[in-house]
């Protein structure tokens, strides 16, 4: 226990002694926590910018900041400080637009227009905001506390209980669910990890000459991490916006008006009470649904929504706006859902190093572009006396979050309410933006232009994937998975002494197994 | 105007051309680039961008460190091949690269005598390694353990590491379950998390092993470990072949050797000197600098290849 105690003042104090970003009257102010409220205010602006999401924000920053901080240890909290700051931000910033102009800001707020738009329609545009704020705090709150008990505890029982035969069937038990339940079909699932997996195999492997590269040198440590990725994830969609504007009429817009008479706009007295236990229910869904790898705050979302509407139906007094008309606990239901998402999704990261959404792949990005810490579970080795340093720095990424979320309580919602006008950027301006920015982001990092032909590439794949409907983050999360499947495939095959059926060898790897069969055959839809 | 300055340009170059062959006025054309053939963010590549650093401090040349991993150092070292040979590229490897995988890979462009070796850094301080508190932390206890039918599972990160423990079980009459891992730290997590028994570590466990976590259970070089001197050799223990190595600097072949003796002084300088951050370092976690440069290097080298040739015969052979 007082190892445990020990290991978080460690993290904690990492945080808060880590480098220095500059000194103010002969203080020296610690680098994170400045890069946490950067990263907040950051992903706030950006979530209140259609057409941008988090994702966009975290590719084009993460090289950015590998450059200002370097490659050593010491540069990986501020970076991931930045990061999960425009994770929580972005998640807030979405449903400004959502409820000002009917338009979400991220896909995730979809659901918020149905009741925060009518609600700034009927005159409440700031009491919509504050509820919204209200309850994608607390949701993302609520999240992060389970992730902060859970994840250790899962690492520590899977180390403790999972051989090497047991990890890979695990490994492939996600794979497979990821596949499943992504996208409009497990087929087309199936297609996008397979391909993933392909893609990933390529240049890598344990022979002395490269495999698959067809005699190109640029390939023989396989296709770089960070172009594959944001080519397919970046690039990919900025080809699509491209598209779409190129179709698009110049659609006339939604203003935020007032319809009905003036009313007092900010929360009303018994506000919170009321939508507390829809909260409450929500964050509890999303945080269920983000444990799950693959997985989205677009499910947790609808699902909550649904469920919460049920609910207000049966308990609504007649004076009070039914859901879609503006009832605050249909927003408040569906803003805790998406937030809880996010600080979950961390959990099969942090303690497997299986990620779960795009948030999640930029996380990994970036610690393995800086190096010194790899998540999975020997994250969660309380090893004494000897400091395990991974685990302080999971520890220091359960406080930044803690501080992100404090910023996000105390000023994320000022700083929100005075986003509305970051709505009325128009694409024609912002893809062009977000296209350079990455791949001067892309150059930063890999310094070959060959890099860049290879964004190019998985951006076309990405292109591809979208027009046809074939879902991009399973292939994403495949990439990233291909390397520990092997890796750990070839050391249980060899631990066994050669065992070609080592996924049989245990009863957990064939339940793994079986469940993974399982997932692909029962969830397939339509 | 070209051929008005063609004459000026090949002028220059004659009054330079005898500052040049002198080592101690060398100096690099232009930036250097350091390939490093480490994963970023490790001991061997904090190795590297500290040395860079302190030869940037004492010499004023501009150095660019940049990964090139993969396949053992041989991508690292395909690459330094298309490199000028003028003292603008230079990579760090570990002996093994040029010598054990270069023959394993059998490519005839990226042999030893293809590149000009320039300083060697480190020795490899190379145990073979078990949890203090577990159940393999001697070697009679393996021994004893394998004599009674528990499969042992001995972790590796590279073949010739892999052939090594083969021959070495071979001797001893254990069939060892070699189990490929990534690097030492990988040799470490999986003892620690129980998923291997024992493993080769080429220095990294130091800090573990002074502490008390781990043992060296064995030493796997022709000397007795810094931090465990009551540890047998493993020719002690009935191995025919030793995993010595270094971790070094490398260039394209046919360096100028006026660059090979200034960049090979530069690195010597920059480790040996206790002032340096690098120094420290290599102190610290890779058993003290040990510098090997010129004609003592291109014997080591030879013997170093002779030893992997040898090597790699008889593992076939088995």
């Amino acid at each position: 226990m007082s190892e445990l105690l020990n290991y978080i003042w460690l993290g904690v104090l990492a945080v808060f002694q880590g480098p220095e970003i500059f000194s103010l009257f002969g203080f020296g102010i610690p680098a994170a926590p400045v890069m946490v409220l950067g990263g907040l205010l950051t992903g706030i602006a950006v979530g209140a910018t259609p057409g941008l999401a988090g994702p966009m924000a975290m590719a084009a920053s993460l090289p950015i900041l590998i450059s200002v901080f370097g490659f050593t240890p010491d540069a990986l909290l501020p970076v991931f400080g930045f990061l999960i700051g425009i994770m929580k931000g972005a998640s807030v910033g979405g449903a400004v637009p959502a409820i000002l102009f009917n338009m979400p800001g991220t896909p995730d707020a979809l659901m918020t227009t149905l009741d925060g738009h009518p609600m700034a329609r009927n005159g409440q545009p700031r009491r919509a905001l504050r509820i919204a704020q209200l309850s994608s705090v607390t949701g993302d709150t609520f999240s992060d506390i389970v992730l902060f008990i859970c994840a250790p505890f899962l690492a520590v029982v899977v180390e403790a209980y999972l051989d090497l035969p047991e990890k890979t069937a695990l490994l492939i038990l996600s794979i497979s669910f990821v596949a499943a339940v992504m996208g409009g079909s497990v087929g087309r699932g199936l297609l996008s990890v397979g391909l993933g997996l392909v893609a990933a195999f390529v240049g890598t492997g344990q022979a002395l000459t490269p495999r698959l590269t067809a005699g190109v040198d640029g390939l023989a440590d396989g296709f770089p991490l960070v172009a594959a990725i944001l080519g397919v994830l970046i690039l990919g969609e900025i080809f699509k916006g491209i598209e779409e504007l190129a179709h698009e009429k110049a659609a006339a817009r939604a203003e935020a008006r007032a319809d009905g008479p003036r009313l007092r706009d900010d929360l009303e007295k018994g506000d919170i009470r009321r939508i507390a236990p829809y909260i409450a229910r929500s964050a509890v869904i999303g945080t269920i649904i983000g444990a799950l790898p693959g997985v989205g705050s677009t499910l947790a979302a609808t699902l909550s929504y649904s469920l919460a509407s049920r609910r207000h139906a049966a308990r609504r007094r007649d004076d009070e706006p039914a859901f879609g008309k503006g009832a605050p606990e249909g927003i408040a239901a569906t803003e805790a859902a998406n937030s809880a998402v996010s600080g979950a999704n961390l959990i099969p990261v942090l303690s497997l190093g299986i990620p779960g959404n795009a948030a999640a792949v930029f996380l990994i990005l970036a610690a393995d572009s800086i190096g010194g810490f790899n998540p999975g579970p020997a994250v969660f080795k309380f090893t004494a006396p000897e400091i395990n340093p991974e685990l302080v720095t999971a520890f220091g990424i359960f406080t930044l979050m803690s501080i992100g979320n404090l910023l996000n309580w105390t000023i994320g919602g000022r700083f929100m309410r005075s986003m509305g006008v970051l709505a009325r950027v128009p694409g024609q301006i912002l893809l062009p933006v977000v296209l350079l920015l990455t791949l001067t982001a892309i150059y930063v990092q890999e310094t070959s232009l060959f890099a860049i032909w290879v964004t190019f590439a998985f951006g076309l794949v990405g292109y591809l994937f979208r027009r046809i409907g074939v879902p991009v983050l399973p292939f994403v999360i495949a990439f990233i998975l291909a390397r520990p499947l092997e890796q750990t495939a070839r050391e249980a095959f060899a631990a066994t002494g050669g065992d070609p059926w080592f996924l049989f060898s245990s009863l957990t790897s064939i339940l793994f197994m079986v469940a993974a069969v399982a997932s692909v055959a029962l969830l397939s839809r339509k | 105007m070209d051929n008005f300055l063609k004459p000026l340009a090949l002028a220059a170059a004659l009054a330079l051309a005898p500052a040049a062959s002198n080592a101690g006025d060398w100096a690099p054309p232009g930036p250097i680039t350091m390939m490093i053939g480490f994963a970023a963010g490790g001991g061997a590549d904090t190795q590297a961008r500290l040395i860079a650093q302190g030869i940037e401090a004492k010499y004023g040349w501009k150095i660019l460190p940049q990964q090139v991993t993969g396949n053992s150092g041989l991508s690292l070292a395909a690459e330094l091949a298309k490199a000028p040979a003028d003292g603008t590229a230079i990579g760090m490897v570990v002996s093994e690269s040029l010598t054990y995988s270069a023959l394993a890979a059998g490519d005839p462009n990226l042999q030893l005598d293809k590149f000009t070796p320039l300083a060697t850094t480190a020795s490899f301080e190379l145990g073979l390694v078990a949890m203090a508190d577990g159940a393999f932390n001697s070697w009679d206890r393996v021994a004893e353990a394998a004599k009674a039918g528990t499969p042992i599972r001995f972790g590796i990160a590279s073949d010739r590491q892999a052939d090594v423990a083969y021959l070495f079980g071979k001797s001893a009459g254990i069939d060892f379950n070699i189990v490929p891992v990534k690097g030492g730290a990988g040799v470490m997590n999986g003892l620690r998390g129980g998923d291997i028994d024992i493993g080769w570590v080429a220095g990294a466990q130091s800090k573990a092993v002074q502490q008390g976590e781990m043992v060296n259970i064995a030493s796997g070089i022709p000397a007795k470990l810094k931090d465990s001197p009551d540890a047998p050799t493993i020719t002690d223990l009935g191995s025919t072949f030793y995993l010595d190595g270094y971790f070094m600097f490398i260039a394209p072949g046919n360096l100028d050797p006026a660059a090979r003796e200034a960049l090979g002084a530069a690195i010597n300088d920059v480790l040996n000197d206790p002032a340096t951050e690098a120094h420290a370092l290599v102190a610290k976690g890779f058993g003290g600098a040990d510098v090997i440069t010129g004609e003592a290097l291109d014997t080591k080298m030879k013997t170093l290849l002779d030893n992997a040739a040898e090597l790699l015969e008889k593992a076939s052979a088995n």
